[in-house]
């Protein structure tokens, strides 16, 4: 009877590596399958330029060429600033607006909240693309062309981030919220003693997406920008495709240069980045 | 709140105010260029000359990237916002034109300057009866060659093939299936197939461009050569399929023999160490013939100074700059005079580009060609795979192209 129990145990712990072993060649199959291409990129951004698509696969030799060129000869040195205050300033200031409103949203009584709600709420249902011309035309008129002011300004009011904030500022206990009014708090230190502190962990998410969506923004920052001391790393990156040929090895280059912020972001926030995603989901 | 809309009023008068221009001070001419980076340094250094002979004109280029220049500019010019001067592909400024969105020329261009024009580069810039820009670059395609494959499969590498007749006899030769080497490799789409249609008399439209003429038998000819090229003659790689190597690649790795290509392929495959050759693209029964692809630069209508955008350009395109432009980048030159100024011991494909260039034929001025290639690609595309006959494609292709000049010729009627 004690050894059938054991054989049974034996084929429990033999089912269960054979489980966790096919987990695991699918899931390496997989990381192969999503890395590969990041690989490729590498690889292409070694070789000599003319050589993206010899036969063969690793560059011989390889070359640190066109990692030079693309900050000396092309300007990416001035790109990669401008998307960083871009993206950075679009996130930092995206994000404290949407925390405000939301604040608003979820511990403020004033007529016609939720329907002022729904209604931004529905705006996020226009296609990004049909802004483009209206919000071209009032920067326009703001006198803002070419400055760091029409590529950051016309994003800060977020109908996702502040639906994100607000789903998550209501699950607050409002006793929390009531208790400090008592002992006199006014509404900025509810906001920054109570509210953003537990909210922290969606804040965090929140800014990371908005500084991923701008880091990698195009139309709108090539039409605003007429100079290319005020263009952005993905700007930048479209001039390698030209008319008739791809300057492929020098693209690859600066791609791979282009995601180190946003790789080192995701593998120190992983967790943040999914947690946006699964938030999103469950809209509740 | 009132105070804010008060203010943001405000502001936007403040705004407005110091907007507008100075008086006294010179013109300033904004460029938009999709010029790459060796062509911007000649561009940059004509701005300078044109400059220092024009005293009050600034010239102001900016630098596009090329896929995002058709959005930009549709925008700007939504938005009252566009340069004065725009350099865009051939096939664009049909369309730009159309919409009155171009100044005409006319009564800039004398004939002393149009004269020394290449004729073909003028005919892409002349739309329905007026001058709408200045050429900036043309070319078109030739036959690029791989002098080691055809010296490996016992073929004079000086001597390639002359008629469509002897490329066939070349490439059935060096096509060899078990090493995976084929003796040409193309490319589907109406423009890459243009030079097999001219070259059997056919063409997209009828001489007033008011007819699909793809459907006539030089046309359908031609496509057929094409087409059999793959599946009769079997000297085809099958460059052209989806998920097949294409062409320039294949080229490159000593996979396809011969390709169409254009001036632009030479400077990479110079830095890949190809030893290969160019030259005119075979002849059919109505001759040799070659498409026509390049950039005009066009005055736009919201531009205020017309005039002094004019005098850039045709410095841009005189014989001077023209000379300059072809040696230190290999490029055509637009200005015929400039021929004789060139060093062709530098450039050593050149001189077969510009002799390909007298055969060339411009495309239709039809502000929705465009929309022609888009609706015409997946036909031959079907007819390539063997879905349909080269009639049933072509008949298919005109019927789509009949609707898109009708509706071109409803649009015309509205704008006038």
């Amino acid at each position: 009877m004690g050894g059938a129990a054991v054989d049974q145990g034996k084929g429990r712990v033999r089912a269960r590596t054979i489980r966790v072993a096919v987990l695991y060649i699918a899931l390496t199959l997989a990381a192969a399958v999503v890395l590969f291409p990041f690989f490729w990129m590498i690889v292409t951004a070694l070789k000599m330029p003319g050589h993206a698509f010899d036969p063969e696969i690793l560059p011989r030799p390889p070359t640190l060429d066109n990692f030079k060129k693309v900050f000396t000869e092309y300007g990416f040195v001035r790109y990669f600033m401008n998307s960083g205050i871009v993206a950075v300033s679009s996130g930092v200031f995206a994000t404290l607006f949407a925390a405000l409103a939301a604040y608003a949203f979820v511990f403020k009584k004033f007529r016609g909240r939720d329907k002022i709600f729904a209604v931004i709420i529905a705006s996020m249902m226009v296609p990004g693309l049909m802004y483009v011309v209206p919000q071209f035309a009032i920067v326009k008129k703001l006198g803002w062309m070419n400055t760091y002011r029409a590529m950051v300004v016309p994003h800060l009011a977020n109908a996702f981030g502040l639906f994100l904030l607000r789903q998550y500022m209501v699950t607050i206990p409002r006793s929390l919220i009531d208790a400090a009014k008592i002992d006199g708090a006014s509404d900025f230190q509810v906001f920054g003693y109570i509210v953003v502190p537990l909210t922290l962990p969606v804040i965090a998410t929140l800014f990371l997406l908005t500084f991923q969506f701008h880091w990698s923004n195009f139309l709108w920052q090539l039409i605003v920008a007429n100079r290319e001391s005020l263009y952005t790393v993905p700007v930048g990156l479209a001039m390698f495709k030209q008319q008739h040929e791809q300057l492929y090895t020098l693209k690859m280059a600066a791609s791979a240069i282009s995601i180190i912020p946003i790789s080192v972001i995701f593998v120190f926030a992983q967790k943040y980045f999914i947690e946006g995603v699964t938030r999103g989901a469950v809209k509740g | 709140m009132r105070q804010s809309v008060t203010a943001l009023l405000m502001c936007l008068v403040f705004c407005l105010a110091c907007g507008g221009e100075k008086a006294g001070e010179g013109v300033t001419i904004t460029v938009w260029e999709t010029y790459n980076n060796e062509e911007r340094a000649v561009f940059l250094s004509l701005i300078e000359e044109f400059q220092a002979a024009n005293p009050g004109i600034t010239i102001d280029p900016v630098n596009i990237p090329f896929d995002g220049l058709e959005p930009k500019i549709l925008t700007a010019l939504a938005t009252n916002t566009a340069p004065d001067i725009v350099r865009v592909d051939v096939g664009f400024l049909p369309k730009l034109a159309m919409r009155g969105a171009v100044h005409p020329l006319d009564e800039y261009a004398t004939a002393d300057v149009t004269d020394e024009l290449r004729p073909v580069t003028l005919a892409s810039c002349r739309i329905d009866g007026h001058l709408y820009g200045m050429p900036d670059q043309v070319n078109g395609l030739c036959l690029f060659y791989h002098k080691e494959l055809f010296a490996e499969a016992g073929l004079d590498p000086e001597d390639p093939p002359e008629t469509w007749e002897e490329f066939v006899e070349y490439a059935e030769k060096i096509t060899d299936k078990d090493k995976g080497i084929y003796g040409f490799a193309m490319r589907n789409s109406l423009w890459w197939s243009l030079p097999f249609i001219y070259s059997f008399g056919g063409n997209i439209l009828t001489e007033d461009n008011k007819k699909c003429a793809l459907s006539e038998a030089g046309a359908v000819a031609g496509f057929q050569f094409k087409a059999d090229l793959y599946s009769r003659y079997k000297v085809e790689g099958g460059a052209w399929r989806a998920g097949g190597v294409r062409d320039d690649v294949g080229f490159q790795s000593r996979k396809y023999a011969m390709v169409l290509n254009g001036p632009w392929a030479v400077r990479g495959l110079q830095a890949a160490g190809i030893d290969f050759g160019v030259a005119l693209i075979p002849a059919g029964p109505a001759g040799h013939a070659t498409n026509v692809g390049g950039n005009n630069l066009a005055v736009l209508s919201t531009s205020g100074h017309t005039a002094e955008a004019y005098k850039f350009l045709k410095h841009i395109v005189s014989k001077d700059a023209q000379a300059r432009w072809a040696n230190e980048l290999g490029q055509i030159p637009v200005n015929i005079r400039a021929d004789a100024m060139i060093d062709l011991s530098k450039h050593p494909y050149l001189g077969i580009f510009m002799e390909q260039m007298k055969y060339a034929v411009p495309r239709p001025q039809v502000g929705s060609y465009p929309e022609i290639e888009n609706d015409t690609n997946p036909e031959m595309q079907a007819a390539l795979d063997g879905k349909k006959t080269v009639q049933e494609a072509m008949d298919a292709a005109c019927r789509k192209i009949s609707v898109i000049l009708e509706e071109e010729e409803e649009l015309k009627q509205a704008m006038k």
